[in-house]
C-alpha cells in the first residue's frame, strides 16, 4: 500500500506541476471568456449604418406625403428605426450610376408581384451582413401583410394583430414539477462532453505514460520493486487525480468567476437595468427571475457533480486500464494507433449518442446506453439532471464498476508481459494468449 | 541456515511459447563474493535474472535465497540493476533516487543521507537538483548504480555494470564493487560480456548456452583446468635458429617478434603430453638464449569461447 502511495504521488505530483498543466488549467476559463466576449464583441462589431431604399413600384408599402413632399411608409412600426439602418422610401428604382453615387448601402425594389410570389430583389455596393438582410426581410415582411390583411381581407390591421395568435408549449414534468427540462438537458450534454474530454484526454496520458516507461527502460527497475499490477494501477489512480485536480481547480475558478461576476453585476446596476425595474436586486434573484439562465438554480448541482466524480473514477479506471494495457503491448505511439480503435469505438459512439440525446433526453437509446458500462459514464449524466430513480443510479453505477475492475484485472495480465517485450509487433491474437496465461 | 548459499538454484525451466529459454539450469552461490553470470546473447541470463527479481516465475524448479524459499518479501533484499535501463526524465534526481528508496522500503530522511553519501562517493553531488534530461549518460548511470545498492541489499544484481562507462568512471564503479566484497554484507551476481571484468572480479561463475548451464566453478580453476600444454616462451635468438633448436620436441604454434624489444620474440609451443615440462626446459635452454617459460593459462574469455563453441556441459 504503501509503495502504491508513493506510485500514485509520483505520477500525480510530476504531471501536474508541469507548466503546460497549470497554464492549461488556468487558461480554459480565460479561453471560455474569451470565446464568450468574442461572440458579444462580434455582435456588437455590427456598427456598420445602412441606409436602405425601398422602392415600392406599385405603392405597396409608401405613399408620398404632401406635405413632407416624401415617400413614407403607410405603416411606420413596420420599419422601426434602429441603430444601424434606415429607411427611405420612393416610387421609382435608380438605375446603377444613380445607386452608385447616392448615399444608399442598398436598395430593395419591387412591384406587385410580390403579392404573388413573395420576393423582392435588392441590390447593394457593399454586401450587407445576415442580420441586416433578417432586419429588411422582417421588416418588409411586415408591411406586405399588413397590406394583404388591409386591402384583401378589408381588416383593421390593428385588430388582425389582436387576433394574430402564435402558441408556446411550455412544458412541465408531472412529478418533479420541472419546466426546463431543455436547459437541464443542455447541462448534462455539457457534464457529458466534459466527462467524455476528461477520460480521452487522461486516458491518452496513461497510454503514453507507460509507452515512455517502456521505452527508456525504466519499467524493468520498478517492477522489480512492485507488482505490475501495483504500477497499473498507481499509474491508473495518480493520473486521474490529476484530472480530478483540473476538474476540482476548474470548479473553483468558475465559482469564483461566478461570485466575482455576481458581486460586480450588482454593484454596477447592470442587474437593475437588465430586470428593467427600479428595485434593487441581487445576482440569485436576477437568475431566478430570467427565464434564459434562471434553470441553473433547479439543478441538483451536488448530485450531479457528486454522480458525475464516481462516474469518472469508475468510467476512467475502465478505459484507463485498457488504454494501460495498449501502452504495455507497443514500442512507440504510432503502433498503438491500429489497437486503439477498438477501444475508443465505444467512447466515440458515447458522445454521438449523448449529442442525439440532447434531442430527446429521455428516448430509448438515451436510457439503454445509461445502462451499458462502456456507455454509461457519458450517458448516465446526460439522464441525470432531468431526473433519475436511485435504483436505475445504482444498477448503471454498479456495472460501471463491475467492468472496470474486471477489465484491471484483464489488462494487467496484459500489461505485466507486454511491459517487458520489445521490438515485437503484437497482434490481437498474441493479445488473447496473454490474457489466457494467468 | 547461516551456512547456506546466497542462491541456491535447483532444476529451473522455463519456456516462452516452444521456446526453452532455461532448461533444468541448476547452480549455488555462495555468499559474500561476486559470482559471474555469463553466456552469449540469447543464453538465458536476463530470464534467470527477472526470476530472481520476482518478475517471471519458473515454469519448474527452486530458487533459495539465504536458505528461505524466494518469496515477494525478499525483494526488498536485492538490488538490481539491468542492462536496459533507464530514469524517468520529468524528474529531478534527487527526487528521482528518493523515490526509488521509498518504494524500496526506505525512511525518507534516512534515504536523503544515504543518498548524500553515496553521490559523493561517485561524484555526482552537483546533480541533485539536475532535470535528468540535462544529465549525462554516464552520470545517468552512476545515478542508477547508487539506487541498486542504497537500500543495502543482501543480494546485487548487476546486469552489465561497467557498459558506458570511460575508462576513469568504469574503474570507480569498479572499486566501489570491489569494496562492496570487501564488505562481506553484499553478495554480488555479476552478469556480463566483459571477461576482463570477470577475472578482475569474480570469485565464481556459471555460463549458460541455449538455456543450459556449461560451466560452473571457481575462477582459478576453470583457468587451471583449461590448460592444454601450451608454453609462452621469449628468446633473443633468431626465428631460424629457435625453430630449429626445437626442433620435434614441441609443436610451434605461434611466433613473433616481441614489441617494443627489438631482437626479442615470443612463441606458443605445445609439449606432447609424455613430456617433462621441467626437463624440456632444461634441455632447450642449452640450446636457445631464454628469456622468459611459463605454461600458458587461458584467459576466460578462452574458456568462455571454447565451451560455447563445444557445447558440452561440463563441471570444474
Amino acid at each position: 500500500m504503501s509503495r502504491l502511495k508513493h506510485i500514485i504521488f509520483r505520477e500525480w505530483y510530476t504531471r501536474v506541476r508541469r507548466r503546460a498543466f497549470i497554464l492549461g488549467t488556468l487558461l480554459i476559463p480565460v479561453l471560455m471568456a474569451g470565446l464568450i466576449g468574442l461572440v458579444v464583441w462580434m455582435e456588437r462589431a455590427e456598427t456598420e449604418h445602412h441606409k436602405v431604399l425601398v422602392a415600392d413600384l406599385a405603392g405597396l408599402v409608401s405613399y408620398e406625403d404632401s406635405t413632407l413632399r416624401a415617400w413614407v411608409p403607410i405603416c411606420p412600426d413596420c420599419f422601426p428605426e434602429r441603430g444601424n439602418l434606415e429607411y427611405r422610401f420612393a416610387e421609382r428604382a435608380l438605375d446603377d450610376e444613380a445607386f452608385l453615387a447616392s448615399d444608399y448601402t442598398m436598395m430593395v425594389f419591387f412591384d406587385d408581384g410580390i403579392l404573388q410570389h413573395a420576393s423582392a430583389k435588392f441590390v447593394y455596393d457593399r454586401a450587407p451582413s445576415l442580420s441586416v438582410q433578417n432586419y429588411v426581410e422582417r421588416d418588409l415582411s411586415a408591411a406586405i401583410e399588413r397590406f394583404k390583411v388591409k386591402e384583401e381581407l378589408a381588416l383593421d390591421y390593428a385588430t388582425y394583430k389582436r387576433l394574430k395568435t402564435k402558441v408556446s408549449l411550455l412544458g412541465e414534468d408531472v412529478v418533479t414539477k420541472d419546466g426546463n427540462a431543455t436547459g437541464r438537458t443542455a447541462i448534462g450534454f455539457l457534464f457529458s462532453f466534459f466527462m467524455f474530454i476528461q477520460i480521452l484526454v487522461y486516458g491518452m496520458h496513461v497510454m503514453r505514460g507507460v509507452i515512455e516507461e517502456k521505452a527508456n527502460r525504466i519499467v524493468e527497475v520498478v517492477i522489480s520493486v512492485v507488482k505490475p499490477i501495483e504500477l497499473m494501477t498507481g499509474k491508473i489512480i495518480g493520473i486521474g487525480l490529476v484530472g480530478v485536480t483540473q476538474v476540482v481547480a476548474l470548479s473553483l475558478l468558475g465559482f469564483l468567476v461566478f461570485q466575482v461576476g455576481g458581486v460586480s453585476l450588482e454593484m454596477t446596476g447592470m442587474l437593475q437595468a437588465a430586470a428593467n425595474d427600479n428595485v434593487n436586486v441581487d445576482f440569485e434573484t436576477w437568475m431566478a427571475s430570467n427565464d434564459a439562465v434562471g434553470f441553473l438554480l433547479d439543478v441538483n448541482w451536488p448530485l450531479m457533480v457528486g454522480s458525475a466524480l464516481v462516474y469518472f473514477v469508475a468510467g476512467f479506471f475502465m478505459y484507463a486500464a485498457v488504454f494501460a494495457a495498449i501502452g504495455s503491448a507497443v514500442d512507440n505511439e504510432s503502433d498503438a494507433q491500429y489497437l486503439m480503435l477498438p477501444a475508443m469505438l465505444p467512447l466515440m459512439a458515447s458522445y454521438l449518442i449523448a449529442a442525439m440525446a440532447m434531442e430527446n433526453p429521455e428516448g430509448q437509446i438515451a436510457f439503454i446506453g445509461s445502462f451499458v458500462p462502456f456507455t454509461a459514464p457519458i450517458l448516465m449524466l446526460i439522464r441525470l439532471p432531468l431526473g433519475v430513480a436511485w435504483w436505475e443510479l445504482a444498477v448503471s453505477l454498479a456495472g460501471v464498476i463491475a467492468t472496470a475492475y474486471i477489465l484491471v484485472v484483464l489488462s494487467a495480465r496484459i500489461f505485466r508481459t507486454g511491459i517487458l517485450m520489445h521490438g515485437k509487433k503484437v497482434t490481437f491474437k498474441e493479445l488473447v494468449r496473454w490474457l489466457r496465461h494467468d | 541456515m547461516h551456512d547456506s548459499p546466497a542462491l541456491d538454484i535447483s532444476g529451473i525451466e522455463k519456456a516462452f511459447g516452444t521456446q526453452r529459454a532455461l532448461d533444468r539450469v541448476g547452480f549455488t552461490v555462495p555468499r559474500g563474493g561476486i559470482f559471474g553470470l555469463l553466456g552469449p546473447n540469447g543464453a538465458g541470463k536476463t530470464t534467470l535474472l527477472r526470476m530472481l527479481n520476482g518478475i517471471t516465475a519458473p515454469d519448474a524448479g527452486e530458487i533459495s535465497f539465504f536458505g528461505e524459499r524466494l518469496a515477494r518479501h525478499h525483494l526488498a533484499q536485492i538490488g538490481y540493476l539491468p542492462e536496459e535501463r533507464g530514469l524517468y526524465k520529468s524528474m529531478r534526481v534527487g527526487e528521482q533516487a528518493l523515490y526509488f528508496a521509498q518504494l524500496r522500503g526506505m525512511d525518507k530522511r534516512e534515504a536523503r543521507t544515504k543518498l548524500r553519501g553515496w553521490f559523493e562517493r561517485l561524484e555526482v553531488d552537483g546533480w541533485w537538483n539536475k532535470e535528468v534530461s540535462e544529465v549525462s549518460k554516464g552520470m545517468a548511470q552512476k545515478i542508477q548504480f547508487i539506487l541498486s545498492v542504497l537500500h543495502e541489499p543482501r543480494l546485487l544484481i548487476l546486469d552489465e555494470p561497467l557498459s558506458g562507462f570511460d575508462p576513469i568512471n568504469a574503474q570507480r564503479v569498479r572499486d566501489v564493487i570491489m569494496d562492496l566484497r570487501a564488505e562481506g554484507k553484499t553478495t554480488i551476481l555479476l552478469s556480463t560480456h566483459d571477461m576482463g571484468s570477470v577475472e578482475e572480479l569474480c570469485d565464481e561463475v556459471a555460463l549458460l548456452n541455449h538455456g543450459q548451464l556449461v560451466l560452473h566453478g571457481a575462477v582459478p580453476e576453470l583457468r587451471e583446468a583449461a590448460r592444454d600444454g601450451r608454453v609462452e616462451v621469449t628468446f633473443r635468438d633468431s626465428v631460424m635458429a629457435f625453430t630449429v633448436a626445437l626442433g620435434a620436441s614441441a609443436e610451434l604454434l605461434h611466433v613473433a617478434e616481441k614489441a617494443n624489444v627489438r631482437g626479442e620474440h615470443q612463441a606458443m609451443l605445445r609439449l606432447p603430453a609424455q613430456t617433462d615440462p621441467a626437463e624440456w626446459l632444461h634441455w632447450i635452454s642449452g640450446q636457445v638464449a631464454l628469456t622468459s617459460c611459463k605454461p600458458w593459462q587461458p584467459g576466460m574469455r578462452e574458456i568462455f569461447i571454447k565451451a560455447v563453441e563445444k557445447q558440452i556441459p561440463t563441471t570444474a
